[in-house]
């Protein structure tokens, strides 16, 4: 299944935080932060997975609430674009590069919602967001993959809010992280 | 596709009038996103959260406000802040009449809230209202919420209200998929919220027309097959004609296109749950399947521009690599997929790398040979040297699991000289996986012991304790090893080596350091002087193993003992109270006016008993919890065939080798569980429990079996007995007929299912039950279509083949929906007769053979009368039955002309037996007297059970 979501910038500042699995929020920021620190170092060049490093693994099992079915995670799979990191962390029954085509499918949905999207669109409709992920994932399992039911399911929630006027594009250097032609998506 | 966006304007940012902007809101984001530095906003956010816990004390919100300040800690706690307050008001928000309230009040309690929170039980009634609201949307943020947050007791409240959306008729497709998913988590978490009877109803979902519905419920199936494979076997046919459909068929919504290929998250799905069953039987599904895994391997040697096309064929692929594999049966597909994978692991793609190596690993795990990977050795041996850490150590899991004894050698030298550049993070596996190989393929003494201590001298600080432990059990447990590992490791610790080293030198030098007393260098002084040495520079825990060398080599060495006696004082001193205690206890055991005691302590350790591996049991462990079970697990097929046996980390690998012999081990019988000086061990070597499920649900019942007959099934099966075709089954609903031909041993039965309703069945499934597997064979030729028009017909044809004598009759279970689902269960008129030809004899052959087959066992009779009154019979009814029965009438056989004489044989792959009647009908009295004799005592009694149930009905029964 999978375990969490995440989505944070170049600086490491989380713009999205979704857990399937319940954790402390303390753990929670060491995760983001630990996990930011392998993915940031990671080449252009290098593929899309990193099996998640026992370290890692042991510190988010011990603080789960014991239950029957434990899941470990054990794979990371993220894709960079321009200014964002989306990452997957999932265990290893999942497929990796369906994980990866979900993260694509997401960003697209993401850009039909707020017309090329930006960090900004993010950070200030964070409800639609999760709205968009909602679409996608329940409970850990993809739902929906199909852009515009995933989109069309946001917009009957009519949550897709104005962004504000006087924060313009790009104002603090960050930049459009998509375009809307499909077929120029930078995202490795 | 991304510019879809365009269409709906109504709802986009330019003019969405309906969503009233929380200028709080966005203001205090603002301010947050223009603080600077990470104090400044610390006390942006204090503020605020003063501010928040003010107005919620002061109470008197409105709707409105206590949205915008639940939206302000949600804000708050994305950015990493712990907020522990607010829940309450947050919860209360689900409750309200408005939408947008409703809704944040959901996200706050998926993102506050987990789900032993003591405020959830305060909502299960909020949600169960949510739930069975007429508002589809409400009802997706119900079963959002569950899916999140949902334990025990949610689940025991609220499951039968999910699941009535899901199988409702009336639920709308996106609530249908929400809705499995949310099932979904609640079984994860309690399996016994899924009824038994439910099996059926979510299977036949599987053919959904929406795909989105269909992708869920395929991953609710799949969790559920894992701990329920027989009750959900059905599943499995379900999912072969899918996929089959979805890839070659292309039968897949416009929308579900991803880049070109069809859905390849359904493809994705389908394809694992086809690995949680084991090869399927049946020829057709066979087809299915091999038809669908060659489409898909032929569309991916086009390698298409578009990298998102290239991701999802290639994911579809390697999960179809990873089928053909577990099937295991396809050799055409192996060589292909052989091949493919060579490619890929030299590909300059660095992620088609990644999961080339994966892929070879599944492979070598499950591969007869491992001849088709040793050809890659090389490339493989050079991605440990990747530029990426993700492809090293997939490498890595590659080669341990390619390794055998024909290559081990090389392969480890290969890890040994990687080792010293490896990465921290991957060493100490490394390490492990060194130990298990050298221990595993070792064919020679001084092989071992070389590498296992180089190992350990290069590792060092990587070694976990159960590597070097490990080492001193094996050699303790083999003579030859002792008195060469005893040299080594007193020239390792002479030198400046390892504290690692120091240990299994105290050990070992204590136990068999005497053997090797006589050589030149290893004189009991020198071995003192070398452990020594070692004290200063160590830690307790091995000065306290040096110090009981120490007191063996009492025993051992009386020569030294005035100098072992000054090292025990010395440390009676100790500021460590173990070591201090220790020392005392050697001193006074060792000036004890006889040495009786110390004999007896300082005897040679007994052989540690047999017992899993520790470093087995430590590798798997990095494998363990996840609730989709692995098909496979990283190892040769070894470790595969033990994990089918479920205990994959139980079985005792031998510590007792032989280092002659190439097999890999002789498995000495367990001893008991002996004390002895490591029994702390054993805590640590405690093995791990791979997949014993302890929520194992209780035994299903087969619905598809005689047990669940439906009411008059018997009419059309007392008509079809005798007849080879006709009507099996009708109703104001469906027609079932059916047209059988029998051929020597095998039989074809054709059913022809006609929908006599005004609406179409949906995901029509036939499902057959065989009680007599052993004897009679099955092959289900083709699946009826899934959906039936009304007025439409649609076929299946199923073989049957008669191996030997069989008794009970097959069942089948024919289901659809139709607003709900209907199930209708029906014996099949498969009987033993069905298999005979009439035969002619004349009158001597057959008192000849009469006489040859001769009396009991081979013989049977029975006398019985008609079961009603009001029936009666007639010499043409007899004389019907007895043809019906294939049954070759001899007349004038019989001085007496009513009785009736018959011969006939019966075909079954094993052989054919000659059978002999003789009917003795009395009019008068109704009753009748049969025998019948046949060259096989189990085939008599069989027929005359059905001959009996048969004729007893009589004239005016049933036909």
């Amino acid at each position: 299944m999978i375990n969490a979501v995440l989505v944070f910038n170049n600086a490491g500042q989380p713009r999205l935080t979704k857990f399937y699995t319940q954790l402390e929020t303390s753990v929670q920021q060491r995760l983001i932060s630990e996990i930011f620190n392998l993915v940031a170092n990671r080449p252009n060049s290098a593929c899309n997975f990193l099996p998640l490093p026992p370290l890692l693994a042991n510190s988010s099992k011990s603080s789960t609430p014991t239950t029957p079915h434990n899941d470990t995670p054990s794979l990371v799979t993220y894709r960079h674009y321009a200014t964002l990191y989306f990452i997957v962390i999932s265990t290893s029954t999942e497929s990796p590069l369906a994980l990866l085509d979900l993260i694509q499918v997401f960003v697209q949905a993401l850009d039909g919602l707020f017309e090329n999207v930006c960090e900004l669109d993010l950070i200030f409709n964070f409800e639609t967001l999760h709205a968009a992920l909602a679409e996608m994932i329940v409970g850990g399992v993809v739902v929906e993959t199909q852009l515009d039911k995933v989109i069309e399911g946001v917009r009957s929630q009519g949550t897709v809010a104005k962004r504000p006027v006087n924060e313009g594009k790009g104002g603090l250097g960050f930049a459009g992280f998509g375009r809307g032609d499909g077929n120029i998506w930078a995202g490795r | 596709m991304a510019s879809g966006s365009g269409g709906g304007s109504l709802f986009s940012r330019n003019s969405s009038g309906n969503v009233p902007a929380m200028r709080g809101l966005v203001s205090f984001i603002a301010d947050l996103r223009n603080a600077r530095a990470r104090e400044l906003e610390e006390k942006r956010i204090n503020k605020e959260l003063a501010n928040i816990r003010q107005k919620f004390r002061d109470g008197g919100l409105n709707g409105y406000q206590k949205k915008k300040y639940v939206c302000k800690l949600l804000y708050i706690y994305i950015l990493g802040w712990n907020v522990d307050f607010g829940h309450l008001e947050a919860v209360n928000l689900i409750s309200a009449t408005k939408y947008s309230e409703k809704q944040i009040g959901y996200l706050a309690v998926t993102l506050f809230l987990h789900e032993e929170h003591e405020l959830l039980h305060l909502v299960v009634n909020s949600i169960r209202k949510d739930l069975l609201d007429h508002n589809e949307l409400n009802n997706c943020l119900a079963l959002h919420a569950i899916a999140n947050v949902g334990g025990k007791e949610m689940g025991e409240a609220l499951s039968g209200d999910v699941h009535r959306l899901l199988i409702s008729p009336a639920s709308k497709a996106f609530v249908k998929k929400k809705a499995a998913l949310t099932l979904l988590r609640l079984y994860r978490k309690y399996p016994n919220i899924v009824m038994n009877e439910w099996a059926e109803r979510i299977i036949s979902l599987m053919d959904d027309p929406d795909m989105g519905v269909a992708l869920s419920v395929t991953s609710l199936v799949m969790a559920l097959v894992q701990d329920n494979q027989e009750q959900y076997k059905g599943s499995y046919m379900k999912a072969a004609n899918k996929l089959k459909r979805v890839v070659v068929d292309g039968e897949c919504a416009e929308g579900y296109y991803y880049y070109n290929v069809p859905c390849p998250w359904i493809q994705v799905k389908l394809l694992k749950l086809l690995q949680y069953y084991p090869p399927p039987e049946d020829s057709h599904i066979r087809k299915l399947i091999r038809e669908a895994l060659q489409k898909i391997m032929d569309s991916a040697l086009e390698m298409p521009k578009n990298v998102q096309q290239n991701n999802a064929q290639n994911a579809v692929l390697f999960e179809a690599i990873n089928l053909v594999i577990h099937l295991d049966t396809e050799q055409d597909l192996m060589v292909q997929i052989s091949t493919r994978l060579g490619k890929f692991i030299a590909s300059r793609e660095t992620n088609v790398r990644y999961l080339g190596l994966e892929a070879m690993t599944h492979l070598a795990a499950r591969a007869e040979t491992l001849d088709p990977i040793k050809k890659h050795q090389s490339i493989i041996i050079g991605s440990l040297r990747d530029r990426d850490i993700s492809v090293r150590r997939q490498g890595l899991d590659l080669l341990y699991s390619m390794c055998d004894t024909t290559n081990a050698q090389a392969i480890v030298q290969e890890l040994l000289r990687y080792l010293q550049s490896a990465d921290y993070a991957i060493r100490e596996e490394m390490v492990l996986k060194i130990a298990i190989l050298t221990e595993k393929y070792a064919t020679d003494v001084q092989w071992y012991v070389d590498i296992s201590l180089r190992l350990i001298s290069m590792a060092g600080d990587h070694v976990s304790d159960e590597v070097w432990q490990r080492v001193t059990q094996i050699v303790t447990n083999n003579e030859e090893l002792q008195i060469y590992a005893a040299q080594n490791i007193l020239q390792y610790v002479k030198s400046d080596c390892h504290e690692t080293l120091v240990k299994i030198g105290g050990y070992l030098l204590g136990e068999f350091g005497h053997l090797i007393a006589d050589s030149k260098g290893c004189s009991p002084i020198e071995q003192y002087m070398a452990l020594n040495g070692k004290m200063r520079g160590c830690s307790s825990s091995t000065r306290a193993i040096i110090l009981s060398c120490f007191v063996k080599f009492v025993n051992l060495f009386p020569e030294i003992k005035p100098q072992l006696l000054q090292t025990f004082r010395a440390y009676s001193h100790s500021l460590d109270s173990e070591l201090q205690q220790r020392a005392c206890e050697y001193l006074a055991m060792a000036t004890m006016p006889t040495d009786d005691l110390l004999r007896t302590v300082c005897d040679e350790m007994p052989p540690f008993p047999e017992r899993t591996s520790a470093l087995l049991s430590r590798l798997h462990q990095k494998h363990a919890g996840t609730s989709d079970k692995r098909t496979w697990v990283v190892g040769g097929k070894d470790a595969n065939t033990e994990l089918k046996e479920l205990s994959i980390a139980h079985q005792p690998t031998g510590l007792k080798r032989s280092f002659t012999n190439a097999t890999p081990r002789d498995n000495a019988p367990s001893a008991t569980n002996g004390t002895n000086g490591l029994n702390t061990l054993s805590s640590d070597l405690a093995g791990l429990d791979m997949s014993i499920d302890t929520n194992k649900v209780l035994k299903a019942p087969n619905l598809a079996s005689a047990a669940h007959l439906s009411p008059d099934w018997e009419i059309g099966y007392y008509r079809l007995l005798l007849r080879s075709e006709g009507v099996l089954y009708e109703d104001a609903q469906i027609q079932i007929g059916l047209r059988t031909e029998y051929r020597g041993q095998l039989g074809c039965l054709i059913f022809y299912f006609a929908n006599r309703s005004p609406f179409p069945m949906g995901s029509f499934t036939t499902t057959l039950d065989n009680r007599a597997a052993e004897t009679l064979k099955t092959d289900i030729k083709g699946l009826p279509d899934t959906v039936i028009s009304p007025e439409g017909q649609s076929q299946q044809t199923i073989m049957f083949e008669a191996k030997n004598v069989f008794e009970d009759p097959p069942t089948i279970r024919i289901s659809y929906l139709a607003g709900s689902l209907q199930a209708l269960t029906l014996q099949l008129p498969v009987y033993l007769h069905k298999y005979m030809d009439a035969a002619e004899l004349s009158g001597d052959d057959f008192f000849k053979r009469w006489k040859q087959i001769g009396g009991a066992p081979r013989e049977a009779q029975r006398i019985f009368g008609l079961v009603n009154k009001n029936r009666t019979m007639s010499m043409e009814f007899v004389r019907r039955v007895v043809h019906g029965f294939k049954w070759g009438i001899l007349d004038g056989v019989d001085p007496n002309p009513k009785n009736l004489v018959g011969a006939t044989v019966l075909h079954t792959t094993d052989g054919k037996f000659g059978c002999l009647l003789r009917l003795e009908p009395n009019m008068d009295t109704q009753m009748f007297r049969i025998t019948i004799r046949a060259t096989d005592e189990g085939v008599p009694p069989i027929l005359i059970k059905a001959m009996e149930e048969r004729l007893s009905q009589g004239i005016e029964g049933v036909l």
